[in-house]
């Protein structure tokens, strides 16, 4: 039987405040685009599709490829 | 023409930087209500500020950080997120103060690089949204997100294409007969092109629904729900589609219903080619801001 617990890597972080298990792209998609839109004096438009896109290519295949992933555990990716 | 001189946030930052002493932007990761967020004080946050404060504003309490406004202007922060080792950092501070706030007090996150020139502006922008801010965390409190994505799990090359499914049309995937080499061996090819493109359309229709059913059943178990922007296939050799990307909104309590919904969707799931993956539970980030949330309540 499948538990959900599979699927969430980052369980039992929750508590410790170790956000470092979070899945990476579920997180962009969380701090990037959504969230109380407060108009800053500086608001940054990163939501964008195109910047978001390549940011998060070149971050995945800098883990994936060049460097070892930036977290102790292994990393959820 | 001359050139235009380039009037941008930035600049206006550097302006007002050199007319105070401290060159300091307020960096706000969150807003809380009630609780007891005088922990979060002395948190570390961004590396290159100040320890993180608390900012009374109203009923609220802003979880703030003092930065350099100079690592924070626009193109400062451009530059910095496009870079990725950058970007995952600065996203996971980001996140690790907001979930910090989330553990003390209801808390509705704001979004990454949300910056002002000061106390007095940030406190001024929050004042002004009080309401909706008061109605993101009545919205919010006792829940938490959950995020569901499903995959269409690619299909072999040479997996056979659904012929016995479409009847009509004979499959000649045999070698063509060799006195007619030439036009044979061309049908068969379209042939075979065609009835792979047949049994890729299939699959993902099929992927598609599956998503759907997947959707609708968990919206029964939530308060809300929101569907994401679907991500593109990464460059990892991640070679499946994405076909659902959503968030759901769930009453603190009910995670063990959501897990067994997700257990009896994932096996239905399975037999249409699909995967799902579930994390959290997620502080609310994708509920705070009414705008696209389909409400399920009422």
């Amino acid at each position: 039987m499948t538990s959900m617990t599979e699927t969430v890597p980052w369980e039992g972080a929750w508590e410790e405040g170790g956000p470092l298990g979070v899945p990476l792209v579920d997180l962009l998609d969380r701090v990037l685009g959504t969230g109380v839109v407060v108009s800053g004096d500086l608001v940054i438009a990163i939501a964008e599709v195109p910047l978001v896109r390549v940011s998060l290519h070149a971050l995945l295949s800098s883990v994936n490829e060049r460097v070892p992933a930036p977290w102790a555990d292994g990393g959820p990716l | 023409m001359t050139a235009a001189p380039c009037t941008t946030d930035a600049s206006t930052v550097t302006d007002a930087c050199s007319a105070t002493d401290a060159c300091t932007a307020t960096y706000i990761f969150a807003v809380c209500r009630g609780g007891d967020p005088a922990a979060l004080e002395g948190l570390a946050g961004h590396a290159e500020g100040a320890h993180v404060r608390l900012l009374p504003v109203g009923s609220f309490t802003a979880v703030v950080q003092d930065v350099p406004a100079d690592r924070f202007s626009e193109e400062a922060v451009r530059e910095r997120l496009s870079d990725g080792a950058e970007l995952e950092r600065c996203a996971r501070t980001h996140h690790a103060v907001v979930c910090a706030a989330a553990r003390c007090a209801p808390t509705v996150p704001l979004p990454l690089a949300t910056l002002y020139l000061g106390d007095e502006r940030a406190r001024t922008a929050l004042a002004r949204r009080e309401q909706r801010l008061h109605a993101a965390l009545d919205r919010i409190e006792g829940r938490a997100e959950w995020s569901v994505k499903a995959y269409a799990v690619p299909g072999r090359p040479d997996a056979p294409g659904p012929a016995g499914r479409t009847g009509g049309t004979s499959a000649p995937a045999a070698p063509a007969a060799p006195s007619s080499a030439g036009s044979g061996a061309g049908r068969a090819y379209l042939e075979r092109v065609r009835s792979r493109k047949q049994a890729r359309d299939h699959r993902q229709e099929t992927a598609l629904r599956a998503a759907e059913r997947v959707d609708t059943a968990l919206r029964d178990l939530a308060v809300a729900a929101r569907r994401l922007r679907l991500h593109g296939p990464g460059p990892d050799g991640d070679r499946r589609t994405q076909v659902l990307n959503a968030a759901y909104l769930v009453a603190e309590g009910r995670e063990s219903e959501l897990a067994a919904a997700v257990g009896r969707l994932r096996q239905q799931a399975e037999a249409d080619g699909v995967r799902i993956e579930v994390s959290g539970p997620w502080v609310p980030y994708s509920f705070v801001d009414g705008g696209d949330t389909d409400d399920l309540d009422d």
